[in-house]
């Protein structure tokens, strides 16, 4: 256990490097020019001017330069500031991580509670009339894409009560419930595919279990059919289950960009988005960091709850 | 389907979140929605529109300001004089004026705050437009000289466009960025990035009786459906500034209501003068005779716009009309006659940079085909934004077409696009008698004799100038029908939400 918690954060590490790098290469491959975007059309700008601000930002160093400046800064904690808004970096991000966690857990949680009573129901209704019934819904449940599902719940919600105020973000501390009820609509519209994907797939390795070997066995023991389905075959279809939780978390910590977009939820995925148009060189790298990390941590979590499950996978 | 049936539908599909949900509380404030986030808030450094339409007018205000109409009036000078030569200006200032951390405004912060915008280390876009400024003398504390080097006709209309700041800024360049402070009707209160800034009433401003709102919350909605549903649900009351498609999607919805005006701003083709072909004015004018600009209002604006030349129709005072230009004639034939004593021969191949903006887009498009019936090839290039604006920046470019903000003073707009080596001269364009002019009309201070020499600039420019101009389209402002005494301007200024009233 202890062995591979530590070879998991020496892999962390690597990544993490590995990732800076990439970032920070392809970011800067994006044709436009940071100084350029920041300084807009309009205004009368003179090369002069241009040059300062490139100086002041740092982006007169030769690339491996940067990379290094930039390096030496985050090993001291400092992830430098955003060039738009001359706020440090974290700040801006401590802004936006708040609603993406929330929207994260809220999704999952929806797709799993219900997910798993579904794939079972899914898996008995097996050689039913009611399984082609059951399998086109997942299959539209699958396909329907977030952010029109989004726009149409807004819709009609306008038309249905009309008074609710369920756009935008407010924070938990200063009206619980209204964040709560702004959120909902968002974490359904993320949660939907992946309640049918997870309802799928427990639906299958459900299936698979019970043609096992040690299905028949406890069978012919006696062992009861909910006893079988419950504590013998499902227990053993979680595992794939919870491997594909932790993937659809680590996609969900990276912000729902288009969910983000169309709710006006202020996460890390509109950050991104920003940072990116602005060519937000300091910002978009350590945002990228941040969801790289959570995106390895999660998977690590995961990995602990295989031991949990299963204990063979301890060793 | 019939309505209730939909309205089933609706409720079996969101039904479950509907339990327990709060209500909307009481409107006090009007909620504007607007689509991006503002990267900072000091008047004098800001660039985007973004951050303009939310302190222009409402947390900020200049010694002068401009009417529903755009004529100048008196802002924080209550009036002024201009002495015999054109070159000294004395401002009465108002008395009474606070700034919203609470000191009285004096002469001493308006002297500071036009040195804030001319110093070289604050970096702001709008010292050029003080370039003639010699001296700023303050005699007491209501009253400020501006000594000129040379008479600058457009001074007053620049400062309506110059924030008065209160001194301690002079030489603080950030924290105006997070924190404004004003002079205007509302007070900045809380800025939350990508939700919301929120602008109280000010209690102490000058104007008796206003602001008559408590206050004005932005919200911050990237998306167009979100904002006309939200607008449609009253969740926001104003969408501000908003284009022809749009506003046709909210005609009609219930308690909703559309005001229009025609924009300042503009649509244009520019032509790289550099280019062996463009650097011909008969070739430039020939593109003019080739473009029909009513297709373009129609197949582009859906028929809300106008066809228009270097100054938008907005300006009744300045823009001549379209009439005296002979090449805004849609005239193929013309074009191809023009072309040939150009010494064009066979068929020519251009390059067009297009803004990544649908209306632009489209314009592209149908100039691509009216350009090809006269001989001319024309390749679109649409980048993402950062690239166009360092293509056009660089003047790397035949043809662009683009859409630009418009200014209410012609100099501000002229002197930096079409004089020689001008600031945003992308164009590369050079005609020593226009520069002449420019010159001419910077320095005339008598109105009629000013409008005759602006009126032989835009026909100059108009045929045989650097750029074809495309068109003015009408700009809306969609709001619920509770919201009172809004008056759109075609500048997009918010300012007028101080006389607003939610009911």
């Amino acid at each position: 256990m202890i062995k591979m918690l530590r070879r998991r954060l020496v892999d962390l590490a690597v990544v993490l490097f590995g990732v800076s790098i990439l970032t920070f290469a392809f970011i800067r491959l994006i044709p436009g020019d940071a100084v350029a975007i920041m300084l807009g059309a309009n205004a009368e700008v003179t090369p002069e001017r241009i040059e300062a601000v490139r100086e002041r930002l740092g982006l007169h160093l030769p690339f491996y330069q940067q990379y290094f400046v930039w390096l030496r800064d985050v090993f001291t904690g400092d992830f430098g500031v955003s060039i738009w808004t001359g706020r440090p970096v974290i700040e801006e991000i401590a802004g936006h991580v708040w609603p993406t966690l929330q929207l994260t857990v809220l999704a999952l949680a929806l797709a799993v509670v219900l997910a798993i009573p579904l794939g079972i129901l899914m898996a008995q209704l097996r050689g039913r009339r009611a399984e082609a019934f059951v399998q086109a819904a997942s299959v539209i449940g699958l396909t329907v894409p977030p952010f029109w599902l989004g726009i149409l719940m807004i819709l009609c919600l306008s038309m249905v009560a009309p008074h609710l105020q369920l756009l935008g973000y407010v924070p938990f501390s200063k009206d619980p419930l209204g964040n709560i009820a702004r959120l909902l609509l968002p974490a359904i519209a993320v949660s939907l595919p992946i309640l049918a994907n997870l309802a799928r797939l427990l639906r299958s390795t459900l299936l698979e279990a019970m043609q096992q070997d040690y299905i028949r066995t406890a069978r012919a023991k006696g062992v009861s059919r909910r006893g079988l389905l419950y504590r013998h075959a499902l227990r053993n279809a979680l595992i794939p289950f919870v491997t594909s939780v932790g993937i659809m978390a680590g996609y969900l910590l990276g912000g729902a960009i288009v969910i983000e977009q169309v709710f006006a939820i202020p996460g890390l995925g509109r950050l991104i988005l920003g940072a990116i148009a602005e060519r937000n060189y300091p910002l978009l790298q350590a945002t990228i960091l941040l969801v790289t990390l959570s995106f390895v941590l999660v998977n690590l979590i995961v990995d602990l709850l295989y031991a949990v499950i299963d204990p063979r996978a301890a060793k | 389907m019939n309505r209730s049936c939909i309205a089933t539908l609706c409720l079996a599909l969101t039904g479950p979140v509907l339990f327990g949900l709060p209500q909307a509380a009481s409107a006090a404030p009007i909620a504007v929605a607007v689509d991006s986030s503002p990267s900072g808030l000091d008047p004098h450094i800001v660039t985007a529109f973004s951050s303009f339409q939310i302190i222009e007018g409402t947390i900020y205000e200049g010694l002068t300001a401009l009417d529903k109409s755009l004529s100048i009036v008196p802002g924080l000078a209550e009036s002024w004089t201009i002495s015999e030569d054109g070159k000294t200006y004395a401002f009465k200032l108002r008395s009474g004026v606070k700034f919203h951390s609470g000191a009285a405004m004096t002469s001493a912060d308006v002297a500071a705050s036009l040195q804030r915008v001319m110093k070289k280390e604050t970096g702001s876009p709008l010292a050029s437009r003080l370039a003639t400024v010699e001296g700023i003398d303050t005699p007491d504390a209501e009253t400020v000289v501006i000594r000129l080097s040379a008479p600058t006709a457009p001074l007053l209309s620049s400062l309506s466009s110059i924030a008065i700041v209160p001194a301690k800024y002079l030489d603080d360049v950030d924290t105006l960025q997070r924190k404004p402070d004003g002079t205007g009707a509302f007070k900045f209160a809380e800025w939350q990035p990508n939700v919301a800034i929120r602008l109280v009433a000010n209690p102490d401003y000058w104007q008796a009786g206003l602001p008559k709102l408590e206050g004005v919350n932005f919200d911050i909605v990237p998306e167009a459906a979100t904002r006309q549903v939200g607008l449609a649900s009253n969740q926001y009351q104003m969408l501000p500034n908003i284009n022809a498609v749009t506003a046709l999607q909210l005609k009609g919805q219930p308690g909703v209501e559309l005001v229009d005006t025609l924009e300042l701003s503009y649509t244009l083709v520019g032509m790289n003068v550099t280019h062996p072909l463009l650097g011909k004015a008969k070739v430039r004018e020939a593109i003019n005779y080739a473009i029909n600009r009513d297709d373009i209002v129609n197949g582009a604006l859906l028929g809300a716009g106008v066809p228009g030349g270097p100054l938008s129709p907005a300006l009744k005072q300045w823009a001549a009309s379209v009439d005296r230009f002979a090449c805004f004639k849609h005239d193929p034939a013309k074009a191809k006659a023009l072309l040939q004593e150009a010494g064009v021969a066979g068929p020519v191949s251009l390059k067009l940079l297009v803004l990544p903006r649908d209306d632009t887009r489209a314009m592209a498009q149908i100039i691509q085909q009216q350009l090809a019936a006269v001989g001319i090839d024309v390749t679109l290039t649409i980048p993402e934004i950062g690239q166009f604006v360092q293509d056009w920046r660089n003047s790397n470019f035949d043809l662009f077409i683009s859409a630009n903000a418009g200014t209410t003073e012609p100099d501000d707009y002229f002197y930096r696009s079409f004089r020689t080596g001008g600031s945003t001269n992308v164009f590369k364009y050079s005609n020593p008698e226009l520069d002449a002019q420019l010159d001419r009309g910077r320095a005339e201070v008598d109105p009629a004799a000013r409008r005759a020499i602006y009126n032989e600039v835009q026909s100059v420019l108009a045929c045989s100038g650097p750029a074809a101009f495309l068109t003015y389209a009408q700009l809306y402002t969609g709001m619920r029908s509770s919201v009172e005494g809004f008056d759109i301007l075609p500048n997009r200024s918010l300012g007028s939400l101080k006389n607003v009233t939610l009911k």
